[in-house]
């Protein structure tokens, strides 16, 4: 469903991903761990076609700046970015008309409902929030029912509830058989859930493990992180 | 005292080192310093020379001074009654307002920073020098003159600002009272040009000049010092020079002393406004809009009917029709075409009572594009291009990009109908050149929407604000050279009844050069990236 092969990105003389390669198949969750500046971010906004770079990625086999790819891709940035003179409901409309939506208007108020917005339908974006805007901007990517998910960190800014409710929507697009990537910190967050994870460091995939394997081997999520991220440190020092 | 010493001195020689991964901008720096030099010593040499020339009335000067110390007075008054202004940075209140340095000093710090900044800020008066230099004779003297009152206008006000602000915090009876004082002021001034204009008979503009130029009026704060002060440099009066010196520094005495005697604490004051700063800088960083924010209250009904209409790319379009709507009632008449409505009717109604000769109207043209092309400068598709959405968006690039430069290209069409109606009216310019002037208006407004994408296409973002005054222009002039040509050469070449047409090549070539760069970057939206700011 998601394909990433050989992507690299640089800005300058910094190398953000160098040759990341990884899949992610219908019905799975992967989450993509890694250090501030491992380039996380970089290659979810590679994927969703914001930026350039070297290599190839395939949203269900079409090549992801592609319009066919596009309509089957979900996106939820780490800052949400609203709209100042748009109510909420209205970014749900902009969302539906410019993805030629049909009978979204159920769907849109479901999703609203679900984080507590129904009541803030007539709200105007620059008077919300933070965790408002992190909401809103959660549905305006899952209205399109897209069957490819990319998640930037969602959950910071999100209250109790809401994170809540954004793990069982994850659960949810996975049984309906949607390919979620999410990039987070919160190793807690998504310990109950996640099918496959790949760690990076400086760019590059330092580790890449399924549930089952680490089951298999009776490793910790956590424990691998660490293992990996401070090991690398721990190696770096010993290379100097 | 040596802590803020160091900070003084890092700050300075980090953003100089800095430099070095801008190469881009130190181009820049070093182009506007190489044409600051240049005009100087070019002015320094033309002095030596005896001028027959005939200059512009300086008093047109003294009313721009004037004007800009008006303006400050009223918005640093108006930002006092809310926020306050600020002189130091966020980094300073969670650094130095807590360490163990003495108030007084830090507030010193604040004070020589925000006199650095003003300096550096009003550097672009250099610029002027070649202007000033034709239109008025002016030499090196008085354009560093203006230089230095420019940066103690934005000093003074600032400062003044604080003190407004500590004065009038939590008081609303001597909110009323500054408020009062303010409106009185600008009443006063208002009335006594009607009476100056009645009494002498003369026109608005002759009335405005004689009562900036008058004695009383350089006592007024800020406006009327600055005026004395550059009316004293011209005429190279000592008086006139030190009056508004001696003003300028007792006032500001007074307001530090407000700010520091007895157990005053500037802190507090400080930090509603320093906050306010910071979150509009972020705002500019994020690469949200705030020069467009709105400070009126928008309440939205519940039965709104939203964006109502268009699918796919052409949403773009109905999206930012509401948006307009939500900002002014009458969609694409905001506050800039109502000051440019205004002060064409009003430049063509002078045009008219002096019989300006043919020239004078297309200046007025000429001027107007030029004020167009700041207000183009935040168009909608920038918006647009700092949000993910358009990227994301399952349709065509160039769809997208034309979708959302729609309204950009529509209002300086609306624009050019309401201004050259008034414009006809009031100087009695022949209909038909009305027509085309709207026309030329129009397609220039075309122009810088396109140059918008063109930007974007070729350097992968938009050039900041600086590098599209000083150089933007002057790539957009040498494109429009070819265009102006022909319009120039058409005026020449056509007979008198047909003269009306003299700015249509100008205009089918803006359309036509528009046309080009939306067809050469119809695939913007795919090869370019989102950075999330300008």
């Amino acid at each position: 469903m998601l394909s990433v092969r050989g992507v690299t990105k640089k800005y300058g003389k910094l190398i953000a991903n160098d040759n990341v390669s990884f899949e992610i198949n219908q019905g799975e969750i992967s989450i993509l761990l890694g250090p501030n500046g491992a380039g996380k971010s970089t290659i979810i906004k590679s994927i969703a076609g914001l930026l350039k770079f070297n290599g190839n990625i395939y949203i269900n086999g079409n090549e992801n700046k592609s319009i066919s790819a596009k309509r089957d891709l979900g996106y939820i940035p780490e800052l949400p970015a609203l709209y100042d003179m748009l109510t909420v409901g209205e970014h749900m409309e902009f969302i539906a008309r410019a993805y030629s939506l049909e009978n979204w208007k159920e769907r849109s108020e479901q999703l609203l409902e679900r984080f507590e917005l129904g009541d803030k339908k007539n709200k105007l974006g620059s008077g919300l929030s933070k965790g408002m805007q992190q909401k809103i901007s959660i549905c305006c990517g899952l209205l399109p029912n897209p069957k490819v998910i990319l998640f930037d960190e969602p959950m910071v800014g999100l209250d109790p509830h809401a994170i809540k409710e954004l793990k069982s929507l994850i659960v949810e697009k996975k049984s309906e058989g949607a390919a979620i990537l999410i990039s987070t910190h919160m190793l807690d967050s998504v310990e109950e859930f996640w099918n496959s994870t790949n760690i990076m460091i400086e760019g590059k995939i330092a580790a890449r493990r399924t549930r089952k394997e680490m089951e298999g081997s009776g490793e910790d999520l956590e424990a691998l992180f660490f293992k990996i991220t401070e090991g690398d440190r721990i190696n770096m020092e010993v290379d100097k | 005292m040596k802590a803020l010493v160091y900070l003084l001195i890092t700050q300075l020689k980090n953003r100089i080192l800095s430099l070095k991964k801008k190469p881009a901008m130190l181009v820049l720096y070093c182009f506007v310093l190489a044409l600051i030099i240049f005009s100087i010593v070019m002015i320094c040499i033309s002095d030596k020379e005896k001028s027959t020339m005939q200059f512009a009335d300086e008093r047109i000067l003294f009313l721009i001074i004037a004007g800009l110390g008006l303006f400050f007075l009223y918005a640093f008054t108006t930002s006092g009654l809310s926020t306050g202004a600020s002189l130091f940075t966020m980094p300073d209140i969670g650094l130095l307002f807590v360490s163990p340095i003495s108030s007084k000093i830090i507030l010193m710090y604040g004070l020589i920073t925000t006199l650095g900044k003003a300096l550096l800020g009003s550097i672009f008066i250099f610029y002027q020098i070649g202007t000033l230099k034709t239109s008025f004779g002016y030499g090196f003297t008085e354009i560093f003159a203006l230089f230095i009152i420019l940066a103690l206008m934005i000093l003074f006000c600032q400062l003044m600002s604080i003190g407004i602000y500590i004065f009038s915090n939590g008081n609303s009876s001597r909110k009323n009272l500054v408020k009062s004082i303010l409106y009185a002021a600008i009443i006063a001034i208002l009335l006594i040009t009607l009476l100056v204009q009645k009494q002498n008979q003369v026109g608005t503009l002759e009335a405005i000049l004689s009562v900036v130029n008058s004695k009383w009026f350089g006592y007024i704060p800020v406006a009327g010092w600055s005026t004395m002060f550059f009316i004293g440099v011209v005429n190279k009066s000592v008086i006139s020079i030190l009056i508004p010196c001696a003003l300028y520094l007792v006032m500001g005495i007074l307001i530090v002393s407000l700010l520091t005697v007895g157990k005053a604490d500037y802190y507090e004051d400080v930090l509603v406004s320093t906050e306010f700063t910071y979150q509009n800088r972020l705002a500019a960083k994020e690469g949200r809009n705030i020069s467009r924010k709105i400070n009126r209250k928008i309440k939205v009904k519940k039965d709104n009917p939203g964006i109502g209409n268009g699918k796919g790319a052409m949403t773009f379009l109905y999206k930012h029709l509401l948006e307009m709507r939500r900002r002014s009632r009458f969609i694409f008449i905001d506050s800039y075409s109502m000051f440019i409505i205004v002060g064409l009717g009003i430049a063509g109604y002078q045009l008219r009572i002096k019989d300006a000769s043919d020239k004078a109207y297309y200046i007025a043209l000429a001027l107007v594009i030029y004020f167009q092309y700041f207000a183009t400068m935040m168009g909608k598709l920038k918006d647009e291009l700092i949000k993910p959405y358009i990227y994301l968006i399952p349709e065509n690039s160039m769809k997208k990009v034309f979708a959302a430069s729609l309204t950009s290209l529509l209002k300086p069409c609306v624009d050019a109908v309401c201004m050259f109606a008034v414009f006809t009216v009031l100087s009695g310019l022949n209909p038909l050149s009305g027509v085309f002037f709207a026309l030329a208006y129009a397609a220039s407004g075309a122009v810088f929407v396109g140059m918008t994408v063109l930007y974007q296409r070729l350097l992968g973002g938009q050039p900041n604000i600086v590098v599209q005054i000083f150089i933007g222009i002057g790539i957009l002039f040498l494109v429009m050279v070819p265009s102006i040509g022909a319009s120039v050469a058409a005026a020449v070449l056509l007979p008198k009844k047909l003269e009306f047409l003299c700015t249509l090549p100008y205009s089918l070539f803006c359309l036509l050069f528009t046309l080009f760069i939306f067809i050469v970057c119809r695939n913007l939206i795919d090869k370019t990236e989102y950075t999330g700011k300008f």
